[in-house]
């Protein structure tokens, strides 16, 4: 029994001595070699998210591609790149770490990243609470540097403040910016329901919607909450009241597609004209599998898949060259794109520091001013506010039949609201109670500067 | 295979110890609080499960959600972000968590402990996802995005910069535990309890309360899991209903199945294997086109469970004690201590 559990813990002795030679390794190298930049990458490959897993990475290597010369490895993003440098310093991504959207797995993966492979800088996570949880990972490690994926909870920057930890796109709630303008006063809805995944993305995306729609006047008379990772949607679609104008959908990745079919068995096909759903509803993933019963059916995001803007074409025939036709396909996903900014951020940090990432200081003050504009944001130009937060536009979009002929519904972008912050016009702050199954509350009170704003647009006309 | 048979002594069990002591000396931080401490805490929980299986013939899917309600009691008790962040002192909030899961743990026991085999399984299985189910739809006790930021005992400092005391402290808490357990195991509730597990009509016809007996074994492997439960918060500095979902159930069955559901040990051995696997197996795993990847480590963690599962029931444990069966009748006298290292040599003596 002993000389088990001994040879179990010199198993444990090997490992961790092969690890710290590895380190040891690495570390000469770097002071050998006059300085390796080393960058983790974090993501999700399990759980409710766990089809990003490409696509995220697909977008961060893109960047390093556009900007820092590098080629990818192969077609397949995870397996990296090679010969990334900026300002002469040889970038090296230690990892393509893969949670679970659980805060825990998340972490373990950061500490794999950070302290078992050494990466000087984390770009990601993908979901909520993982997010939260690396924002104040972020703040207990102030010498090493944070820049989130594509997870949208308002708390990562809002609430924890980690002055390392910087976010590039706008938050879940700043993606609903818009709807509850279109709802109120072009839809003519007065009272809505609302229902979306018992967790913090949606809490967030659906506060964007409450935040503004009852700012104008509308009323929430029901919101509705299903477990994330549900698969029957059938026991909340029954709680949908009949007596509303219209519904606000807050459920994402498989689940949406899950609950699309199920309403279709249960009420029939869906009355698109009455319903607006969070960013899922135009991802491409969605849109291929049940794209057509949301056609009339509006949403809200940071992109625009229409887009003829020859920035936005520009980046996704780079995506289409690196990584071919289908992962380019969802260059216009926020999941892809999200990771692109954050890595093009990076980038551009790196060169304003001089790749200097010995103390960290001179990066972080570096990202803090960032600007994205160009071929970096090609759907918008991006600032950060005092929180290190996105202040971006918002393009707010309507799902029609198919225009392109490969069969799949596409989107037509109608408005676009110009810099929209975090905070909704001073509605949510730091001391704001956070969203959740019943924050923000439905009140009547000064909306956001940008209603009434709306620039009218159309691509591709 | 009986629990009884091959017990690890305690000159054994000193060796260990104290080559687990000097493990901070050895190791990165990393290792140390993410493999080791982490083991250590899975291995307690596992423990809970593997104290059920192999003195009470029950295999029980409800520990994580015991040790579920333990983490989120406690998470709730102290000062945190989320939660009721009700500020309690540490230590009256570790009393409180342990003796609420236990009374929770005495009520599920009274309601599985008439019911055997698969039934008991899916009993204790449903109390496990409706822990997690009430903690995810609760939020105003599992927070907004989970309960970050908790409050610890001053005894383990800030286990993200100095993982060290938490690793001492746990695997204090880990020795305790194989120990009390390993006693209760032989004192008159223990021999009743596998007697109960072998013939239970026989038991009941000898006059013992067989119904009776397994509850208060659920409510002690309950307080073994609460203190896992507590550690495990300990050891994240949060929880989140993530943190006690399915998938978790899943694994610490996973541990103890590796490790062997017939002996004590096994727990802390699969908990290791597991801890390896799942973190190294993330590089490691060779890429074979689309079918396995770094991003398919599961799959590895997979083939073991299988591989395991096949070759030995009782398992990594369970695998030991067949080798060492087959050299002590080739040959009396101390296997060879070589491959194995110093510890080996301490087994034969302790075998002997």
């Amino acid at each position: 029994m002993l000389a088990l559990i001994g040879a179990t813990l010199a198993l444990g002795l090997v490992t961790a001595c092969g690890d710290d030679d590895d380190d040891g390794g690495s570390a000469s190298t770097e002071k050998s070699g006059g300085g390796t930049i080393k960058v983790g990458f974090l993501s999700d490959c399990e759980g409710a998210f766990g089809s990003f897993f490409e696509p995220t990475a697909s977008g961060f290597n893109q960047a390093l591609i556009d900007k820092a010369g590098a080629k990818p490895a192969s077609k397949k993003p995870s397996e990296g790149v090679t010969g990334a440098t900026v300002a002469g310093k040889k970038i090296e991504v230690v990892g393509y770490g893969c949670a679970d959207d659980t805060a825990d797995k998340a972490i373990e993966e950061t500490r794999r990243l950070v302290e078992q492979e050494g990466a000087d800088v984390l770009v990601g996570p993908l979901s909520g609470d993982e997010g939260i949880a690396v924002a104040n990972y972020a703040k207990e490690h102030p010498d090493k540097t944070f820049i989130n994926g594509i997870a949208g909870a308002q708390d990562s920057t809002l609430k924890v403040q980690a002055p390392n930890f910087y976010r590039y796109h706008p938050d879940g709630a700043q993606w609903s910016a818009g709807l509850g303008d279109y709802a109120y006063n072009d839809l003519g809805w007065k009272k809505a329901a609302i229902i979306g995944d018992d967790y913090s993305f949606p809490y967030t995306s659906l506060a964007g919607f409450v935040a503004e729609y009852c700012a104008i006047g509308g009323d929430i008379t029901k919101r509705i909450w299903a477990p994330l990772g549900e698969k029957d949607y059938s026991s909340f679609i029954s709680q949908i009241p009949d007596d509303v104008d219209g519904l606000y959908v807050g459920i994402g990745g498989s689940g949406l597609i899950n609950f699309v079919k199920q309403y279709r068995q249960q009420k029939g096909e869906l009355d698109t004209k009455r319903m607006m759903g969070n960013v899922f509803w135009d991802d491409p993933l969605v849109l291929k599998e049940v794209g057509n019963s949301l056609i009339g059916g509006t949403t809200a995001a940071m992109t625009a898949g229409d887009s003829d803007d020859p920035e936005v074409t520009g980046y996704l025939q780079r995506l289409e060259d690196s990584y071919g036709k289908e992962i380019a396909g969802l260059g216009p996903s926020v999941f892809t794109y999200g990771y692109y900014t954050a890595a093009q951020a990076l980038i551009k940090g790196l060169e304003e520091a001089e790749g200097d990432v010995s103390d960290q200081k001179a990066l972080q003050d570096a990202l803090a001013n960032v600007t994205l504009s160009g071929d970096e944001a090609p759907y918008g130009d991006v600032k950060l506010d005092d929180n290190r937060q996105a202040i971006s536009n918002i393009f707010v979009k309507r799902i029609v039949k198919d225009k392109t002929g490969d069969g799949v519904p596409d989107v037509e972008t109608f408005r676009r609201i110009p810099d929209v912050d975090q905070t909704f016009g001073g509605f949510f702050s730091a001391d704001s109670p956070a969203p959740d199954r019943t924050n923000p509350k439905c009140e009547k009170r000064d909306p956001p500067a940008w209603v009434g704003e709306a620039e009218e647009v159309s691509f591709g006309q | 295979m009986t629990p009884s048979a091959g017990r690890t002594s305690w000159p054994v069990l000193a060796v260990i110890v104290v080559v687990a002591a000097l493990a901070p000396l050895v190791f990165t931080e990393f290792f140390l609080s993410v493999i080791l401490t982490k083991s250590l805490w899975l291995g307690i929980a596992a423990a809970s499960l593997i104290f059920l299986s192999a003195y009470g013939g029950m295999v029980s899917l409800a520990q994580v959600g015991i040790y579920g309600i333990a983490g989120m009691t406690f998470a709730n008790l102290v000062e945190a972000d989320g939660g009721s962040a009700a500020a309690w002192s540490p230590w009256l909030a570790v009393v409180a968590a342990i003796v609420i899961t236990v009374v929770v743990g005495l009520g599920f026991g009274a309601i599985a402990a008439r019911s055997v085999g698969i039934y008991f399984l899916m009993i204790t299985l449903a109390f496990s996802v409706l822990v997690y189910y009430f903690f995810s739809q609760v939020t105003q006790l599992s927070g907004f995005g989970g309960v970050n930021n908790v409050d610890l005992p001053a005894l383990v400092g800030n286990p993200g910069q100095d993982p060290t005391p938490l690793y001492y402290t746990t695997l204090v808490v880990a020795v305790l535990v194989f120990v009390g357990l390993r006693y209760v195991s032989r004192t008159p509730f223990g021999l009743a309890l596998q007697g109960l597990r072998d013939e239970p009509a026989r038991m009941r016809a000898l006059g013992f309360n067989v119904t009776l007996h397994r509850i208060l074994a659920f409510g002690l492997a309950a307080f073994v899991a609460a203190i896992a439960g507590v550690l495990s918060v300990w050891y994240n500095s949060r929880i989140t209903p993530g943190s006690i979902n399915l998938a978790q159930t899943i694994d610490v069955l996973i541990i103890a199945v590796i490790g062997g559901l017939y002996r004590l040990e096994g727990a802390w051995v699969g908990a290791l294997t597991y801890a390896l696997l799942d973190n190294y197996s993330r590089e490691w795993t060779p890429r074979v086109g689309d079918a396995l990847g770094p991003e398919r480590f599961n799959t590895i963690l997979g083939l073991v469970f299988l591989v395991i599962v096949i070759l030995s029931p009782g398992g990594l444990v369970g695998l030991w004690e067949k080798a060492r069966e087959r050299l002590d009748t080739r040959r009396r006298g101390p296997p060879g201590g070589v491959a194995a290292g110093p510890p080996a040599g301490a087994a034969a003596d302790a075998a002997n």
